[in-house]
């Protein structure tokens, strides 16, 4: 009996306690990627600094045996470049080759590291990719501006978030491909444009 | 029992404290298991195809913010993670596997040794991996890796010195399918031989 009363008397407690430690759980899992201070984004922006590049191409230096590479678990066949970018002002443009035979994937990603969109080189137009990113206001007045007139060359791209960066991968099947993969790489463009006056 | 006062706020915060530890040690436990939900198990090949779609469940974004991660996109290429042999035992640079065929289909594959944070072993091979254009294979298409620390004929990998490390098997533009659990006899077998 007096067990009993004991444990009816502790159960609330155990229900407050249990309770408490599923919200702080939640809250501290949907938190993470606001938080976490060495994502993708923040690693990338750091490497960025430390090569001097203030905005455009950042190519990524190879990984060396030994090391652990700009950003962990990255296929080291991989010929690397990557472009941060800042949407709040101005829409994004970019522009990047493909040489018709090894694999290339481009990925955008918001910061924190989550992919919204994804594409490969099967999907290059006539071996090229150029693409605009922007948010929606962005993307409707470059919409508005065209009306009409010529075909769109480039692919239109709404971002979820104003800063993130792009992902430009070359897989050098053989090491013989790396040099020219990167020559192609550095030859990408990525810059801020100013929108059409209305 | 009646309580006083002060022993109720007591009990309170008490009560508050243990659940933020729970809640907290809850949160690190459930990151360190992997990326989210629905892995893809192949005998001892684990990939999470959930990293790279749009919308990642909150567990996968957390670890991959946590890691710093840039996952690939789910269809431009699927990373498959061996942290034992194939008959479960987890694997030992002391030790020597043999790795051999088949691969799942796909466009172009790559496999190699990685640490188990993701970067790149030290070892006097001066090779991390292996890709599915640049591998010896026999006259029938099929491969065999040789995983040592000494060195080896052939196709050979080594650990360095290092006792734990992971094996990483990527998918280029694969035909797998996502959603079901793939075939395990589709994928590289890791025999363990002899240990040092």
């Amino acid at each position: 009996m007096k067990i009993a009363d004991r444990l009816l008397d502790f159960l609330p407690w155990a229900l407050a306690t249990l309770m408490i430690a599923a919200m702080v759980h939640l809250v501290s899992v949907l938190l993470m990627p606001t938080l976490a201070p060495k994502d993708a984004y923040a690693r990338l922006t750091d490497y960025a600094k430390k090569t001097g590049i203030a905005e455009g191409l950042v190519m990524l230096e190879p990984p060396s045996l030994g090391s652990a590479g700009v950003l962990p678990f990255e296929d080291p066949s991989f010929v690397e470049a990557a472009c941060l970018y800042d949407i709040s002002k101005r829409p994004y443009h970019l522009k990047a080759s493909t040489d018709g035979d090894n694999f290339f994937a481009l990925s955008f990603y918001a910061t924190g590291g989550r992919i919204y969109h994804a594409i490969t080189d099967r999907s290059a137009i006539k071996g090229k990719f150029d693409i605009i990113l922007g948010n929606e206001r962005q993307i409707e007045a470059l919409e508005n501006a065209s009306d009409g007139s010529a075909p769109v060359q480039e692919v239109r791209l709404t971002a979820p978030t104003s800063r993130g960066f792009i992902f430009i991968r070359a897989l050098a099947k053989r090491n013989s491909d790396v040099t020219h993969l990167q020559e192609l790489l550095k030859n990408a463009r990525c810059e801020n444009f100013e929108l059409p006056k209305e | 029992m009646t309580l006083r006062p002060y022993a109720l706020f007591f009990r309170a915060g008490l009560v508050a404290i243990a659940g933020l530890l729970l809640g907290l040690f809850a949160t690190v436990m459930s990151l360190n298991a992997g990326y989210g939900f629905n892995a893809l198990q192949a005998g001892p090949w684990v990939a999470w195809p959930a990293v790279g779609v749009p919308n990642s469940d909150p567990y996968a974004r957390a670890v991959v913010s946590r890691t710093g991660e840039a996952p690939l996109g789910r269809d431009q290429g699927l990373t498959f993670i061996a942290e034992t042999d194939s008959s479960g035992a987890p694997l030992d640079g002391a030790c020597d596997y043999l790795l051999t065929d088949p691969s799942p289909a796909a466009r172009f594959w790559t496999l190699g040794i990685v640490r188990p944070d993701g970067g790149l072993l030290a070892n006097p091979t001066g090779r991390y991996g292996y890709s599915s254009a640049d591998i010896l294979r026999h006259d029938n298409g099929g491969f065999r890796i040789m995983l040592s620390q000494n060195p080896q004929s052939g196709n050979w990998l080594s650990p360095g010195g290092a006792r734990k490390f992971s094996l990483a098997l990527r998918l280029y533009e694969t035909t797998l399918d996502t959603d079901a659990q793939p075939n395990a006899d589709h994928f590289p077998k890791i025999t363990k031989l002899a240990c040092a």
